[in-house]
């Protein structure tokens, strides 16, 4: 009866342990809470009147008193990454379905380097190809002009429909202004306008190497809520 | 103090006692070392954190403090806990020259410490036997909470329950945790424990080296546990170059983890090697060992030359990564060829050191339940020499789509398809000694069922992944996930189990609670045949490995899978349970309850300090059990006037 | 079954009998009239017929979602089916002695150790050599047939040519494959270089495809063609295949390449000849071979 007594004990307390370290590991890594792009108003696109949605995205160099940044899951993760670029105000981006979405950049950092495929350095997916960078139609960029990319993934599921969003972000000059943050007083603004189709989550992450260690991938390049989020269709 | 001591009655002159037996030894036991690895580790992450110039970056900008420091953190750590645990005792014994006296050498060994020898740097292999069991436990307990984790978050096929990051840290923290677990399962407790009584000898060949080896397992596991809360290994239990260097620091602890472990697991191979080789019974020749013996040995061997291949693999990254080296950086001359091959030369032999292990010692269990000799003893000997010689020559199955050598693809091709005739011959042995024999369906009689059953499965699987063309459909899907956890945990694991139930008695003095042990066992056993030969359709399926997400057309797969891996969560706790209610509580147990006609058997139980009061002496072949062949009294009736019986003389 | 052989004492007597052995035949058939002989070999057969249907059922799940799109998938699958067929026997006879000695070889329970011994059988040389010749032969044939079937997907393909030899088929199609993390690019360099991110193949027409990697190690895997191969960095590898399926098929990574390697996934279109040309000159790329 004991022996059974201190099986049972030893089932319940595992049990215990794994649904704890489980729930605390979700709470833990858990995205970040999405932000939702606003219908407003009807927009008439080669496909017909849709309803559209807008949304604003910045990109920040690094974390500062003025923006926090992303949360960290430790005080280890917020020292690896205190010097590294994000999306703001959130990674987990939230469209509506067969809808004219447009998404506005507003990019604070200064020059990176060159992009390791000219590929990305264009606009694809969206509704004419093109961008509006700072007012101007533009539908491709030179590798050294671009400092991050917005690229929402080729697909996931062979249940959705496939959708695939390139938009390259362009460098504040060596010679803008910068406040003591770091991030630029005037900052580069792109407007970009795609067609949602039926419901679907995907992904998004930058495709320039603006990260730390090998290729300039690592750091905030691999962690979700800095250069890499959710991109949901509902 | 006495200058002679009586050994065995004999008077033996002995050196000058200094101080009590044991001297420094009596104060050194886990909790200093603890504080020693602790406080070291401390010290010097302090000390790193001041010489690192603050805002520091590399040149590809990290930033170096984290990487430094957690560096120091771990020398500290291994160092410290070192000196605490008193491996360095001997060696600086030796520079002033003093010698240990018999009552020094009996207290290391654990004579009148009670339990308090279990957290000491004890040499007694027994002692060193149970607390590999306990450490192994352990760690298994850790891969298996992971191995949880990760099933849920496949199953929950709707949303992420964990980020990707999160979830490729716990995919290699998972498999190599049960990697380490698996290759101590058996050699751990059993080889320790058993194997310097089976072949009648008093100790293992290097007993203070035993204990080192012991204490360098506890000093690895903390820096890989460590990983989770620095980051966590994103890149796979394999963690290949160059995303290893895109890595968060814990890619130093996993380094740290392995170079420690490879340490450990060698001095751990040089003394099973030697204890085998020289320390067996007067009579017992190679012909008269019995099959454990020979699988530790050969799984010894096998770890002894591979496991350099990994550890150098590791320095290499570790240098990569803090001193710019670029070992791997094909950018500036490296190759990640390289590192696969340096990789899977160890990669490859270690699943025959995980295997080999727990199908002998089934074997060893499977004649005293059956009450028959082992089959073909010859052909189980030249099973187990033929899968270590070819061991080394198969690792590039690996790499079949690495595009490394294309051409190497035949060869590679062959010895693998090869090395199935020595597993082969395993599989014969097994089924042959279970054929005729009258079963006594204790559990570790009925784990040869379920392990040979696995062991068709993973085997067959196996076939696929050894013909290239096949490999080009399955390399990098679940389908080679699932084949190697049938042979590794179907085979090695459930195995190890069965084994750990036949010499329980001996190891703890206690009768297992076979029936509470078997409702685990058997319950694991089913969740793991639904778990895996769902993986195995979703492998078909062209589900590949590591993703958290996937296309819904493996939803179904998956979650049966999960369902499957609760239940083997479940079954494998009430096992635990069994095991632990039992060495706490069970009935003690006689010194041979099976009926054993082997060595270590004939031990009263708790085992005396010395094993064996005299050293044995062997004279008959091994498994001495069996009553003539009935069917052979007929033939001889038959036959008529013809005059040898044939009973199966070798 | 070792039943020495020896001269009768009065074989003068007899005509010349070289011993009493009695016809291989007989010895069968005598080792067969054993219940349990009877019983394994029965039990094998039975298994054996219910395990046939595998050999089938295995390549259900492989073509759920189009495959074989390719001759070398169709040999993949011929391969699985054959390596299933041929390892049956063994398996069956392995699980019927498992089973057989589970159910009629049972015998003792409890925690008393058996008074009676089983028969001790240390060796038994027919079954051995039977054993050994067997799983020899499996093996050998398993090793033939996969490396015949590697150098036909071979020269399909062309694996052992390096980059610098251009294949001198001019039908042939040439796709650079970029994998980077973590999306997949495909260059044409025979269409002006058109770049895109779904790869577009033309039916009955053999592809080659280079691959490298931008960054770390990815694995360019078609699922339905049956082609797969390391995209490294620093090195390009070669694989090669003839689409004959028109379709919609998948391309994954099959490499842990980083946080989005699970989205690493694309598709590929199987289009008529005249299509793909269409759609590459709407890319803007005219045919330049």
């Amino acid at each position: 009866m004991k022996r059974l007594l201190v099986t049972l004990a030893t089932v319940l307390v595992g049990i215990g342990i794994v649904a704890g370290v489980g729930v605390f590991s979700w709470l833990n890594e858990r995205e970040p809470a999405a932000i939702v792009a606003k219908v407003d108003g009807t927009l008439k696109t080669p496909q017909g009147e849709l309803p559209h949605a807008k949304l604003d995205l910045s990109i920040y160099p690094n974390p500062s008193d003025k923006i926090a940044g992303p949360r960290t899951t430790s005080a280890f993760q917020e020292d690896l990454l205190n010097d590294q670029p994000f999306f703001w105000p959130s990674s987990s981006i939230q469209v509506p379905a067969n809808s004219a979405v447009t998404i506005t950049f507003y990019q604070y950092g200064g020059p990176m380097g060159q992009i390791y495929n000219d590929y990305f350095a264009e606009v694809h997916g969206t509704i004419d190809g093109t961008m509006k960078w700072n007012g101007k139609s533009v539908s491709r960029m030179k590798a050294t002009e671009v400092t991050h990319t917005f690229t929402v993934h080729q697909y996931t599921e062979s249940n959705q429909p496939t959708f695939f969003l390139n938009v390259p972000l362009p460098i504040n000059g060596a010679k803008a202004k910068m406040d003591k943050a770091g991030y630029a007083v005037e900052p580069q603004k792109v407007e970009v306008t795609f067609i949602t189709g039926d419901p679907g989550t995907y992904v998004w992450n930058c495709q320039f190497p603006c990260g730390d260690m090998y290729q300039e991938f690592g750091g905030a390049m691999q962690t979700r809520g800095w250069m890499g989020g959710t991109f949901e269709v509902v | 103090m006495s200058s002679t001591a009586t050994v065995f009655g004999t008077e033996v002159p002995q050196p000058v006692q200094h101080g009590k037996p044991g001297g420094i030894m009596r104060r050194l036991n886990l909790v200093t070392a603890l504080i020693g690895g602790i406080g070291l580790a401390l010290v010097l992450g302090f000390i790193a954190s001041r010489l690192v110039p603050s805002g520091a970056s590399t040149s590809t900008f990290a930033p170096v403090a984290p990487d430094i420091v957690y560096l120091a953190v771990l020398v500290g750590w291994v160092v410290g806990f070192s000196v605490g645990i008193g491996a360095f005792v001997g060696p600086i014994r030796w520079l002033f020259a003093r010698d240990l006296t018999h009552d020094d050498a009996e207290y290391l060994a654990g004579r009148g410490q009670g339990w308090h020898r279990y957290f000491k740097f004890t040499t007694d292999h027994k002692v060193v036997g149970i607390q590999y069991l306990v450490m192994t436990m352990v760690i298994l307990g850790f891969g298996g909470l992971l191995a949880m984790l990760i099933r849920t978050e496949l199953g929950i096929t709707w949303a992420e329950a964990f980020s990707p990051t999160f979830y490729n840290s716990i995919i290699g923290t998972h498999g190599i945790a049960m990697i380490i677990a698996m290759i101590l399962a058996v050699t751990g407790p059993i080889g320790n424990f058993i194997v310097p009584m089976m072949i009648g000898s008093r100790d293992m060949a290097f007993p203070r080296l035993n204990a080192l080896s012991f204490w360098l397992l506890v000093v690895a596991t903390i820096p890989l546990i460590s990983t989770l809360f620095v980051g966590g290994i994103q890149d796979g239990w394999s963690v290949y170059q160059p995303l290893a260097s895109q890595g968060t620091p814990a890619m130093l602890g996993y380094q740290m983890t392995i170079i420690v472990f490879a340490i450990s697991t060698g001095l751990s191979s040089v003394n099973f090697l030697v204890t085998i080789v020289t320390m067996r019974a007067k009579g017992m020749t190679w012909s008269r060992t019995p099959i454990l013996v020979y699988g530790v040995f050969a799984a010894a061997l096998m770890g002894l030359y591979a496991f350099p291949f990994f550890q150098y693999s590791q320095i290499l990254s570790l240098t990569d990564r803090i001193f710019d080296t670029s070992f791997f950086d094909p950018l500036q001359g490296g190759s990640v060829w390289l590192y696969q091959n340096l990789f899977w030369l160890l990669g490859h032999p270690e699943v025959y050191v995980i295997l080999i292990p727990a199908l002998v010692l089934l074997m060893e269990a499977m004649v005293v339940f059956l009450r028959k000799p082992l089959f073909s003893y010859k052909f189980a000997i030249a099973g187990v020499v033929g899968v270590m010689a070819l061991s080394g020559l198969v690792w590039a199955h690996h790499m079949y789509m690495s595009g490394w050598a294309p051409a190497a693809n035949y060869p590679f091709m062959l010895s693998t398809e090869l090395i199935s005739i020595p597993v082969g011959f395993l599989v014969m042995v097994l089924i042959g000694t279970l054929w005729r024999g009258r079963v006594w369906t204790r559990l570790p009689m009925m784990a040869v069922y379920a392990v040979v059953f696995n062991l068709m499965i993973g085997g067959v699987t196996g076939i696929y992944l050894s013909d290239v063309p096949a490999d080009q459909y399955f390399h990098g899907s679940m389908f080679v996930v699932a084949h190697f956890h049938y042979m590794l945990m179907g085979a090695g694991l459930f195995g190890a189990m069965g084994g750990l139930a036949f010499y329980f008695p001996k190891l703890t003095g206690r009768l297992l609670d076979e029936r509470t042990a078997s409702i685990g066992f058997w319950m694991a056993f089913v969740g793991f045949q639904v778990t895996f030969l769902s993986m195995f359709v979703a492998g078909l399926q062209s589900m590949p490995r590591r993703v958290l997400q996937f296309d819904s057309q493996f939803n179904v797969s998956n979650w049966v899978s999960t369902i499957g891996a609760y239940v083997i969560g479940i079954g494998m706790l009430i096992f635990a349970g069994a095991l632990i209610a039992s060495w706490i509580l069970g009935k003690p147990a006689p010194a041979n309850p099976f009926g054993s006609k082997s060595l270590e058997w004939q031990t009263p139980t708790p085992v005396p300090l010395e094993n064996f009061a005299v050293l044995p002496v062997v004279t008959q072949a091994p498994y001495g059990y069996g009553v003539p062949d009935p069917y052979d009294a007929e033939l001889m009736k038959k036959d008529g006037d013809r005059v040898s019986p044939g009973a199966g003389t070798q | 079954m070792s039943i020495s052989e020896q001269q009768a004492p009065n074989a003068g007597d007899e005509p010349e009998a070289p011993t009493n052995r009695p016809p291989s035949m007989e010895r069968v058939r005598s080792w067969l009239s054993r219940p349990y002989a009877k019983g394994i070999v029965g039990l094998t057969i039975v298994l054996g017929l219910l395990l046939l249907p595998v050999s089938w059922l295995v390549l259900v799940p492989m073509n759920q979602t189009g495959a074989p799109a390719s001759e070398i998938m169709k040999d993949i699958e011929q391969t699985i089916f054959v390596f299933t067929l041929v390892s049956t026997p063994i398996v069956a006879f392995v699980l019927a002695v498992l089973l057989y000695s589970l159910f009629k070889w049972r015998r003792h329970k409890g925690d008393e150790i058996p008074a009676e011994d089983s028969p001790a059988i240390r060796t038994n040389t027919v079954g051995v050599m039977l054993w050994t010749a067997v799983t020899s032969v499996l093996a050998f044939f398993l090793v033939v047939w996969g490396l015949i079937e590697l150098a036909q997907i071979t020269s399909n393909a062309y694996g052992t040519i390096s980059a610098d030899e251009q294949p001198s088929d001019e039908k042939a199609l040439i796709v650079n494959v970029t994998g980077q993390q973590w999306t997949w690019t495909f260059a044409y360099p025979q269409y002006d270089n058109v770049v895109t991110e779904v790869l577009y193949l033309p039916v009955d027409r053999p592809v080659y495809f280079n691959v490298t990697s931008k960054d770390v190690i990815h694995n360019f895997w078609a699922v339905e063609l049956g082609v797969k191969i390391d995209a490294n960095p620093g090195a390009v590898t070669q694989t090669g295949v003839t689409p004959n399926k028109v379709g919609d098929f998948n391309l994954r990574c099959a490499e842990l390449c980083g946080m989005h390697h699970a989205y690493m996934q694309t598709e590929i279109q199987v289009v008529e000849k005249k299509d793909f040309h269409s759609m590459m000159r709407e890319m803007g790329g005219g045919a330049t071979t």
